[in-house]
């Protein structure tokens, strides 16, 4: 008993080279990593260069330093993969790397006050990028902490309604003000809520499965394993609806749908979600004038074109104007469409960099949906499953929502782009997410064997503990044994 | 769970599939409708910095300009002035930062900028010269001494008046109240030239939209003139065609007479018809003619499709709906005498009395006589070209002999109107009874006609459209409308107007 508990206390340490010689997959991941962001740096140092010749004939003069900026930015992120992630995929941040830049460059050419602050956003999200890898070790950690995450969750979505503490800003009751710092809690909720779903879900699966529970000709979950979710999910609706906050609202309700349906593996959910969905949408249709206007300018935007369909008008002209190449970064008029910096980005892309340029942008936003749902499909635990789906989600549908809002496929929400709109609060959260998901991914990668699984230094200290008390029992049964000798 | 996270897989991807066809869509499908969209100012914000030549009228009066502004802080380096203000506004259209452009300065934004093809090799072979600036200049075939005319005459009162030159089609004058000042509105910031056009918009009449070839009237006697020459052309009637003298004549097909203008008795042969104005003898030969032959007759006049002119918006004038209408004989015969649902453009009116004078040929009209490139050379002259031919010009003549009846023969509606300098005209009075249940006494007075009468020159239409009329103060075309069209014609042939040297890019 006591030789395999010390067995297996014993952490294998490996040194650099064994560590290489072992997992030399995950080791040519990171190589293609880092030669994917080297070119999404050069893409966007040169989208930086051609922007500011376009608009001023100029070549930025802090070219130097935004490249080396850029390039350290980058490295220390992919760096901490290397030491913390090793087995992740190797496209992901390269792609959130290439759609930031590109962002980043738009912001740039379109309101340089904001261009500073998203730097120093570019920044925190970084660095909170590298705190999130190094403090989440192991999956199973976030699992853990899902009453919390659903408390943190829940709080997040209700203190903008707090008087004093929320603010309206244009029109949305979203946001957060201490002192100087506004941000929007809403964005971290999504990734709270979706770890708590997550870790729900792979718990009670079964059990919600089952439909134990019969009422009339129908065949339910059982009330207690279920009111939970319902709760998290109509605490989400209520409050995104009393903020105004139609955008979220829709991608809390999708991710809540497709999270349970996978759990439950019932497509039955599927239909209930959007039977739910044809209701409440229906019902606020009726009853609230600003989800009335929304609808009437995506039905005919052309009819109030100078005043509520403006905005969406002006997005259409310039993606319009912008045709299969663009006009060229720095030569659109992109600032001739309101919030172009942000819910609107996608149309100054569309503008400038054309239907080749947009669809760029789409295939990465695919790319990524495809990475974080082939990590789903590596790891075989249902919470990893389950976490990876629903990051996956929020990311491929919070950009579907506002690319189709804005070019007119389905109606108008205010919700940010994914690592492309101005904002600190999108930005810090969606390299949270994607901390998240490379977690996952490099999880998964160890569970395979394509890496090494050593201990985390949490786990190490763990098991120091527990080594120093079991060889003080044995001191102590030593003395024990020549006391009574 | 893994089947699920397949399909989810396939879901989004297909999401995404959607979403790239849609901006497809958008930016390669619906590009050049969304790029023609007026309100498109992506264009127009580009051209905005470039230098933009000036809109010039035939006697040489700048009408728009850039000139450089005075703000040098501003986003832009120049400005759009337009120094003759509500004259030419309609014609030469504007060109705004924030609400695209309209009229001439839409049309021949490439010239006026020197993007033309032919601009742009011309310019290369100036290459060798410091002269870079390479906008075009265009010139209008309105007179600017005329639109002055023209809005002197109305006097403020809501109507218009339009000049055309009877063998090009030449539009010499085109002027409708309410017109209104591009000054106030092309150089502002968005919010501020929104509220401008908004107000002009909600404006009484609407100012930004031309009375006189982007809005149609009920044309009343004046309408007689294409009803006689359908009648001519189908040998329905002739010269010496005799209608009974009577006060009310009761259509087929009702009970309901239609009467004379305030149920006079008036009969007798075409020329005294036709010079006294006479509704039943209309009546009676648009009946005779028929729906078919009628309808056919008053498209051949150009009657249902946009005039041809060179500047976007004109409207259509109307025969009303002809559906079923052998079956409403007493609509068609009170439309032969241009009541019902007869509406005309007044443009297209001086149309009508330029086919007349043109022998039967209508031309079509156009407000841009040439172009020209940065160092005043030719790039193009208008080229007048015929529209319809609606009348041979055996019936040109007759109506001419007809229309000359009204100025000059016993009991005509024109009479009271007498040229200086004993010039002839030929001219068609009109009073259209709108018969609105809240405006019982609303009418619209015409006059058309083409002067002089041995050469025309000059064809005219005149209409005042804000006009009561009561038994005590009848306002007819010849009493209302006569003044202007006897203003304007006197100015042209003997007045101060006839020596006006023309052409050249001023």
């Amino acid at each position: 008993m006591t030789d395999t508990l010390e067995a297996d206390l014993e952490p294998t340490r490996l040194s650099r080279r064994e560590r290489r010689a072992a997992a030399p997959l995950a080791y040519r991941r990171r190589n293609v990593e880092l030669s994917l962001i080297i070119l999404a740096a050069a893409i966007t140092a040169m989208a930086y260069t051609v922007a500011s010749l376009g608009s001023n004939a100029e070549i930025p003069a802090g070219i130097f330093g935004f490249v080396a900026i850029l390039l350290g930015l980058l490295l220390i992120a992919h760096l901490a993969v290397r030491k913390f992630a090793i087995g992740a995929d190797a496209t992901l941040l390269p792609l959130a790397a290439l759609l930031h830049g590109i962002g980043f460059v738009m912001i740039t050419r379109l309101d340089d006050t904001l261009a500073g602050l998203q730097s120093l956003w570019s920044l925190i999200a970084v660095a909170t990028f590298v705190a999130v890898l190094l403090v989440v070790r192991r999956v199973t950690d976030l699992a853990r902490f899902r009453w919390t995450f659903f408390a943190a969750g829940a709080i997040g979505l209700l203190l903008p309604m707090v008087p004093g503490l929320g603010a309206n800003i244009n029109g949305a009751r979203i946001w957060v003000s201490v002192g100087p710092i506004n941000f929007q809690p809403g964005e971290f909720a999504k990734v709270a809520l979706a770890i708590f779903f997550a870790a729900y879900f792979a718990d009670n699966r079964e059990l919600i499965a089952a439909k134990t529970w019969k009422v009339g000709p129908f065949h339910l979950p059982e009330p207690r394993f279920i009111l939970p979710v319902l709760v998290a999910w109509g605490f989400a609706i209520v409050v995104m609806v009393g903020q105004r906050d139609l955008g979220s609202s829709l991608l809390f309700f999708t991710l809540f749908v497709v999270m349970i349906w996978v759990a439950t593996e019932r497509v039955g959910w599927l239909l209930l979600g959007a039977v739910l969905f044809a209701g409440a949408a229906y019902f606020s249709w009726t009853q609230f004038s600003h989800v009335q206007t929304r609808v009437d300018i995506w039905i005919d935007p052309w009819s109030d074109s100078l005043d509520r369909g403006y905005q969406i008008v002006q997005s259409l002209f310039g993606l319009a104007d912008g045709g299969l190449t663009g006009t060229g970064l720095g030569r659109g008029n992109p600032n001739q469409v309101p919030e172009a910096q942000n819910d609107f980005i996608f149309a100054s892309i569309g503008e400038e960099l054309g239907l080749i340029g947009g669809t760029a942008i789409l295939m990465s936003y695919l790319l990524i949906v495809g990475a974080g749902l082939r990590t789903a499909l590596r790891t075989d635990r249902e919470f990893e499953k389950l976490l990876a789906v629903g990051l996956t989600t929020i990311i491929g549908v919070q950009a579907f929502i506002i690319i189709g809002g804005v070019i007119k496929l389905v109606p108008l929400t205010g919700i940010t782009l994914p690592f492309v709109s101005y904002g600190g609060s999108s930005l810090v959260s969606n390299y949270i997410l994607l901390a998240l998901l490379m977690r996952v991914s490099d999880s998964a990668a160890r569970r395979i064997g394509e890496v090494p699984d050593e201990p985390t230094p949490g786990e190490r200290w763990a098991a120091w503990k527990l080594r120093r008390e079991i060889r003080r029992d044995q001191k102590r049964a030593a003395k024990r044994s020549e006391a009574a000798a | 769970m893994n089947k699920q996270i397949r399909q989810l897989a396939l879901g989004l991807m297909t999401l995404y599939v959607v979403l790239f066809a849609t901006l497809n869509y958008w930016t390669v499908a619906q590009e050049e409708e969304l790029n023609a969209n007026i309100e498109n100012t992506r264009a127009v914000r580009r051209e905005f910095d470039r230098p933009r030549g000036p809109i010039v009228t035939a006697d040489g009066v700048v009408a728009a300009e850039s000139v450089p502004n005075p703000d040098p802080d501003a986003e832009f380096d120049r400005l759009r002035e337009y120094p003759t203000g509500d004259l030419l506004s309609n014609i030469t259209g504007y060109f705004t930062l924030s609400f695209g452009s309209t009229g001439v300065e839409r049309v021949y934004g490439d010239v006026l900028t020197g993007t033309t093809t032919e601009q742009q090799i011309r310019a290369l072979g100036d290459l060798l010269s410091s002269d870079v600036d390479n906008s075009g200049t265009v010139q209008l075939s309105v007179r600017n001494d005329l639109q002055a005319a023209a809005k002197f005459a109305l006097a403020g009162r809501s109507g218009s008046v339009v000049v055309t030159e009877v063998e090009t089609g030449a539009v010499r004058a085109m002027y409708s109240n309410p017109s209104y000042d591009p000054n106030t509105f092309v150089n502002l910031p968005f919010e501020d030239a929104q509220e401008a056009i908004v107000d002009l918009q909600n404006a009484p009449g609407n100012p930004l939209l031309s009375g006189a070839f982007q809005q149609r009237y009920m044309p009343g006697s004046t309408f007689k003139v294409i009803t006689t020459g359908i009648g001519l052309e189908n040998g329905v009637i002739d010269t010496t065609s005799e209608f009974e003298r009577v006060s009310e004549w009761v259509p087929p097909q009702t009970t309901d007479p239609i009467e004379n203008y305030r149920g006079s008795v008036c009969g007798g042969d075409l020329p005294e018809v036709f010079r006294r104005s006479c509704n039943i003898p209309f009546a009676q030969t648009a009946i005779l003619l028929g729906p078919d032959r009628m309808v056919d007759g008053v498209g051949d006049w150009g009657i249902g499709e946009a005039l041809p002119l060179d500047i976007p918006g004109s409207a259509a004038s109307t025969f009303g709906d002809t559906t079923d209408l052998d079956e409403r004989l007493p609509l068609l015969g009170i439309r032969g005498f241009g009541q019902n649902d007869d509406q005309m453009v007044p443009l297209h009116m001086a149309m009508v009395a330029g086919t007349v004078a043109n022998g039967g040929r209508m031309m079509e009209p156009y407000v841009v006589e040439s172009t020209y490139d940065h160092q005043g050379r030719v790039l193009n002259d208008t080229d007048p070209e015929v529209w319809k031919t609606p009348i041979s010009a055996q019936t040109a003549a007759t109506l001419t002999e007809l229309m000359t009846g009204v100025t000059e023969g016993e009991g005509g509606t024109g009479q009271s109107v007498q040229l200086a300098g004993g010039q002839r005209f030929a001219a068609k009075t009109g009073t259209a009874e709108l018969g609105l249940v809240d405006d019982p006494d609303r009418v619209h007075a015409w006059m058309i006609g083409f002067a002089p009468l041995e050469a025309p020159k000059y064809a005219i239409s005149v209409v005042l459209t804000d006009l009561t009329s009561t038994q005590a103060d009848a306002a007819t075309g010849g009493r209302e409308a006569g003044p202007i069209l006897k203003a304007m014609l006197d100015y042209l042939l003997t007045g101060p107007g006839a020596n006006v040297q023309l052409g050249g890019p001023g």
